[in-house]
């Protein structure tokens, strides 16, 4: 081997290190980095993914087809169960209404959605995200939550010109807020690589029974309160974890809530002059 | 060959892209861009520049969401350390090429460790990094086989080097 080349080589390895150290030291320069090549890269893919990935699919489809008569027995079985419930998600809706009536409650007209398809995974056994084709151009911003039809599903991490990557709840460095219902205790849901998110910063836990209702609470403004993530569940070493709301066997269409922040009250209430009164209220005293 | 490099690497990055399993496995399958990278590195390094297993490497680092550069350069480093072993498997026995495989792959997962664990970087659980090794160990042969009938890429027979070092 040249000097020459031997050069080169450990010119190349310096570069190498020196990206590294980079990102180490400037880390969101770099992931901004990171999801411009993704975005250059992926959605070029995407014309020859979505028939591989369509076609696999259809294949497994196809599988479960064989089945179908079980199947078609299991669904009746769980529709009658369904109607019970359809009566009483009625008359509780009619409740809620009643009772919202009542209270002059406001929800919030803000929370509106845009839905994304899902373009590729992570690609990794180490990482659990999935990359979708909306971004920066649909007004996608950092930190907004997606959720499938049912459930939360995770955070939008790292947004390109048009893809966007949602770190799901599954993956080891996902940290959410959360509340459970009904005890109403906060706790943190802490992923760990598993299918189900561990419970973590609980205060109480004799009072969460498995079964319990886990919503996000809004917490530190990451997310908007009150998003379904699952129900607690306990595993075999006798720990809290949640089982997802969300079907993560199948990721296809996302779709993620715009937040634009709550407003927050910073300074406090200023003294109250007879001069400052509003022009009603001085009559009135 | 070395452009049926680039394509290949690009091929298993797009395949391990598809979404078709979204939920988290408590195992991990072979990493074949790390293992075709080592195969070929073995058996004919010229095939595999160091520069282009920088770049592949490094992309891969980008789009997989590793810390990028650490498995690049830790590649390119074990490229080199590879193909000055290769003169000498040429005339050895597969089990001899596996076993300084297997070293080749372990060293490599080690020092990836190494290097997050002194930088204090996150990284996965041990056991699954284990099992990924693990699985990089068997499959090494079948990723052998492959390249061999799909690809031609076999070892140097003595009287084959001089041919060989006038081609590109």
């Amino acid at each position: 081997m040249g000097p020459l080349k031997r050069l080169l080589l450990a010119t190349l390895l310096l570069c190498l290190v020196a990206v590294f150290l980079v990102w180490r030291i400037d880390s969101p320069r770099v992931e901004r980095f990171r999801a411009q090549v993704v975005d250059a890269v992926v959605p070029s893919m995407d014309w020859a993914m979505a028939p591989v990935t369509g076609a696999i699919n259809l294949a497994r489809d196809f599988q479960s087809y064989q089945r179908i008569v079980e199947q078609n027995r299991e669904l009746r079985r769980e529709l009658q169960q369904m109607k019970a419930w359809k009566e009483a998600a009625l008359q509780l809706e009619q409740e809620n209404a009643r009772l919202l009536d009542l209270n002059n409650v406001r929800l919030d007209p803000r929370l509106t959605f845009v839905t994304g398809v899902v373009l590729a995974d992570s690609g990794s056994p180490f990482r659990q995200s999935v990359l979708l084709n909306i971004g920066a151009r649909d007004g996608v911003v950092d930190g907004w939550a997606a959720m499938d039809g049912i459930g939360l599903v995770g955070r939008i991490s790292g947004v390109g010109k048009s893809s966007s990557r949602v770190i799901l709840l599954s993956d080891s460095s996902s940290r959410i807020p959360v509340l459970i219902q009904p005890s109403g205790q906060t706790a943190i849901v802490a992923g760990d690589n598993s299918i189900a998110p561990f419970i973590d910063f609980l205060e109480n836990p004799d009072q969460v029974r498995p079964g319990d209702r886990v919503i996000s609470s809004g917490d530190g403004g990451v997310f908007p309160s009150g998003l379904l993530v699952g129900q607690v569940a306990i595993d075999p070493g006798g720990r809290l974890r949640v089982r997802l709301a969300a079907d993560y066997e199948r990721l296809e269409f996302l779709r993620v809530l715009r937040d634009h922040g709550q407003e927050k009250i910073t300074a406090p209430g200023g003294v109250i002059l007879p001069g400052a009164m509003p022009e009603g209220g001085a009559q009135d005293g | 060959m070395r452009l049926v490099y680039l394509l290949l690497v690009l091929a298993i990055l797009y395949l391990q892209l598809l979404p078709l399993q979204t939920a988290p496995r408590s195992w991990a399958g072979p990493d074949l861009i790390l293992l075709f990278t080592v195969v070929w590195a073995i058996r004919r390094p010229e095939y595999v520049p160091a520069l282009s297993v920088a770049v592949v490497a490094l992309l891969a680092d980008f789009i997989l969401m590793r810390p990028p550069g650490v498995m690049a350069a830790i590649l390119v480093a074990a490229r080199q350390m590879l193909k000055h072993q290769e003169p000498g498997l040429r005339d050895s026995p597969f089990a001899l090429e596996w076993l300084t495989a297997a070293a080749a792959l372990a060293a490599i997962l080690l020092a990836n460790r190494l290097v997050l664990a002194v930088f204090l970087v996150e990284q996965p659980a041990l056991g699954i990094s284990l099992t990924q090794l693990f699985m990089n160990v068997l499959a090494y042969p079948l990723v052998v086989l492959v390249s061999r009938l799909a690809m031609g890429v076999r070892k140097l027979r003595p009287g084959e080097t001089d041919a060989v070092a006038g081609a590109p």
